[in-house]
């Protein structure tokens, strides 16, 4: 197993399919995070029954396997002939995908803050953006923040996905160098440390949070 | 007033008609960019060299029809159940990716004439005791979802109704459930049988004997639509032969005699 | 579309193979943790965080065809159980994790000296409570089990949904309608999950 024909350009090779999963996981995650927040709030002011339509809509992205949903978004684009390359599909649909998850954590964790708090801050003369701003957002921020970093990682696994609309990330590139080397075992362990490396700080840093910020729970 | 509308109304008709009077041809030669979507996974139509770069016949072929319209050729890599769903959402412009020209795939895609053939053969395991065709009957056989020998395969594991049929998404997945023994044979283009088999990096496989499914006659592919580029394909490919290019390609990749790439007895 | 129903009761059976599997495996490794045996805790640690730092399908990929460079052949229905059972294990022993929190340690203490072995504690009071308290992160794990059987077509599964679908499309190119179709049945599916597991919830943990 340690005989193997696998070499530094190949390497690089894998190290550039990273590259393309980093992209398009940081791209989905700041889009889908942006439009989560605002959706988010959009949900708690109009309440669970003027929001339902929008609700329904999120639920889908979340209950269609992604894969499902990149070949639709694929199709979808091909019929109305925006001439999307496959990059922009896949950022489109992972950042919808994010912004359906990051909708329901930004809506729980407003839900979070006690009601009574933000009474108090209207009571104090605070208009509505400077509750929203001063109030919830940082209270919010803490308790979204395990979630929210779940769902990073969660989107960085499953832009592998990607692949199937002719990406070369990741998982592609280890495809790839397998099919001219047949070192099946050897090259997946190499991409499936290369994930590790990529998510397990991330986690770590969410678990870190997590204890830091809860520590009276 | 009304004059002034209706001839806004027609400014917009004509702006909103007016690209769509290029063709593809056109549209291709003035962009420049020539995408062919080109399996890679299909040695020696199509493979990575060392440093992961396309190489192979199809690979040539298409280097070959851009410099003939003058623009830059550009390979995507497509799976081979993706190669015409990628034309279809407008990711390539046209297919040089050893496709079989179906009839069915004609209701879909436009086909220019054969620009190559295959025979089929079947690849085994050598502990699966696989000597010919018959003898997969009652095994595990694989092949590439939806491709001619992978239509074919999983009719006659039907009709012999036993075994099981396996579709796998890339050639070199079948290559690979096939020397691990996750299926005990597979039915492949005979070229690609001989290159994966001598290419040694699959250990204990061996080509058993030929399928006797027809020959594979494979076309260039793109929108059933545009005429325009369809007919330079047909002449493109008829050129290739004329000019002696097709034989020095094959003879590059794959060796022995040239394959015919007419049928007897009818036109076209 | 005969044929598509059939196919989205394999991938139901399959979620649902791979969630009790997988939570099998995950009170064991709740119980290696919680033994303090350091190989145990090592061996648990290593595979939850292998299942939640790698995509799955990467996951099911190994199964496939990493283990058959071992010679091990699972065919493709096994492996996709396999990757998405081995997957579900890691999440769900996280959550165990998460909800043994809510659990004080007192009351094991209470069980033992109640002349209870720990094992028997375990099982009698805090393994009720612990699955109690994990039962929502549950239910989002067996959606998530349903959307990850359609990762099995890379590993040449043609009986399942997202695998019929894909057999279907590779034969007509009509890949939008039915791919739409495979969309609007795994939402319903996951729909009926969802609020099966909240009926169920309500019946099952009144107070």
């Amino acid at each position: 197993m340690f005989d193997t024909a696998l070499t530094t350009s190949d390497l690089l090779f894998m190290a550039k399919g990273a590259g393309m999963t980093l992209a398009v996981t940081g791209i989905a995650v700041a889009a889908g995070t942006l439009l989560g927040i605002v959706l988010g709030v959009v949900r708690v002011q109009l309440g669970p029954v003027w929001s339902a339509p929008l609700t329904f809509l999120l639920d889908i992205f979340r209950s269609v396997p992604l894969l499902i949903q990149l070949v639709l978004g694929n199709a979808f684009q091909a019929i109305a002939q925006f001439g999307w390359e496959p990059f922009t599909t896949s950022c489109v649909i992972l950042s919808l995908y994010t912004a359906a998850y990051c909708t329901e954590i930004v809506r729980g964790a407003i839900d979070a803050v006690p009601a009574t708090t933000r009474r108090a801050a209207r009571s104090l003369g605070l208009n509505w953006s400077q509750d929203m701003g001063y109030i919830v957002a940082p209270l919010a921020a803490r308790i979204a923040m395990p979630s929210w970093i779940g769902l990073t990682l969660g989107v960085l696994k499953d832009s592998s996905l990607i692949l199937w609309l002719g990406m070369i990330e990741l998982l592609r590139a280890s495809q790839i160098v397998i099919t001219r080397l047949q070192e099946p075992l050897f090259i997946l362990m190499i991409c499936g440390l290369i994930y590790f490396l990529l998510s397990f700080p991330i986690a770590r840093l969410g678990g870190y949070l997590e204890k830091r910020w809860s520590p009276n729970d | 007033m009304r004059t002034k509308l209706f001839v806004l109304a027609l400014a917009a008709t004509a702006f909103l008609t007016a690209p769509a009077s290029a063709d593809k041809l056109d549209d291709i030669i003035s962009s420049g960019k020539l995408r062919c979507a080109v399996v890679l996974d299909f040695p020696p139509m199509g493979s990575r060299d060392a440093d992961n770069n396309p190489v192979g016949f199809d690979v040539d072929y298409c280097n070959d029809l851009a410099k003939a319209l003058g623009v830059e050729a550009e390979i995507v890599e497509t799976p081979f159940p993706e190669r015409i769903p990628a034309l279809m959402s407008g990711r390539v412009d046209v297919g040089v990716a050893s496709t079989s020209d179906t009839l069915e795939r004609a209701k879909t895609v436009g086909m220019s004439i054969p620009y190559f053939a295959f025979e089929m053969a079947v690849t085994a395991n050598d502990e699966a005791g696989i000597s010919s065709f018959e003898d997969m009957k009652g095994k595990v056989v694989g092949a590439v979802a939806g491709t001619f020998e992978g239509i074919a395969l999983e009719a006659q594991v039907n009709e012999w109704g036993e075994g099981e049929y396996r579709p796998y998404q890339t050639q070199a997945d079948v290559f690979l459930a096939l020397s691990q023994g996750q299926i005990d044979a597979t039915v492949s283009t005979s070229t690609v049988a001989q290159a994966n088999v001598k290419s040694g990096k699959f250990s204990g496989i061996s080509v058993a004997g030929k399928a006797p499914f027809d020959t594979d006659y494979v076309a260039l592919f793109t929108n059933r639509e545009e005429y325009g580029f369809l007919n330079y394909l047909n002449l493109f490919v008829n050129q290739q032969v004329r000019t002696g290019r097709y034989a020095e390609l094959y003879e590059k990749y794959v060796g022995g005699d040239l394959p015919e790439l007419t049928v007897p007895n009818v036109y076209r | 579309m005969p044929q598509l129903l059939e196919g989205a009761l394999v991938t139901l059976e399959i979620a649902v193979l791979s969630m009790v599997i997988g939570l099998f495996i995950a009170v064991l490794f709740t119980l290696f943790r919680l033994s303090g045996i350091r190989v145990l805790n090592a061996f648990a640690v290593s595979w939850i965080e292998i299942a939640r730092n790698t995509p799955a399908l990467f996951q099911i990929y190994m199964a496939h065809f990493g283990l058959g460079s071992f010679g091990i052949h699972l065919s493709p229905y096994a492996a996709l159980l396999a990757g998405i059972a081995f997957n579900n294990a890691g999440y769900l022993s996280e959550n165990f994790r998460g909800a043994l929190k809510a659990i004080p340690d007192t009351q094991t203490r209470a069980g033992r000296s109640l002349g209870m072995t720990w094992l028997q504690s375990f099982r009698l009071i805090v393994m009720p409570q612990m699955l109690r308290v994990a039962f929502l992160p549950m239910t989002n794990q067996m959606v998530w089990a349903i959307l990850m059987t359609s990762l099995g077509v890379t590993v040449g599964m043609n009986t399942d949904l997202a695998g019929i679908t894909q057999a279907l499309n590779a034969r007509s190119f009509r890949t939008f309608e039915f791919f739409a179709i495979a969309a609007v049945i795994y939402y319903i599916i996951a729909k009926i999950v969802t609020l099966g597991a909240r009926l169920i919830a309500s019946r099952m943990f009144r107070y």
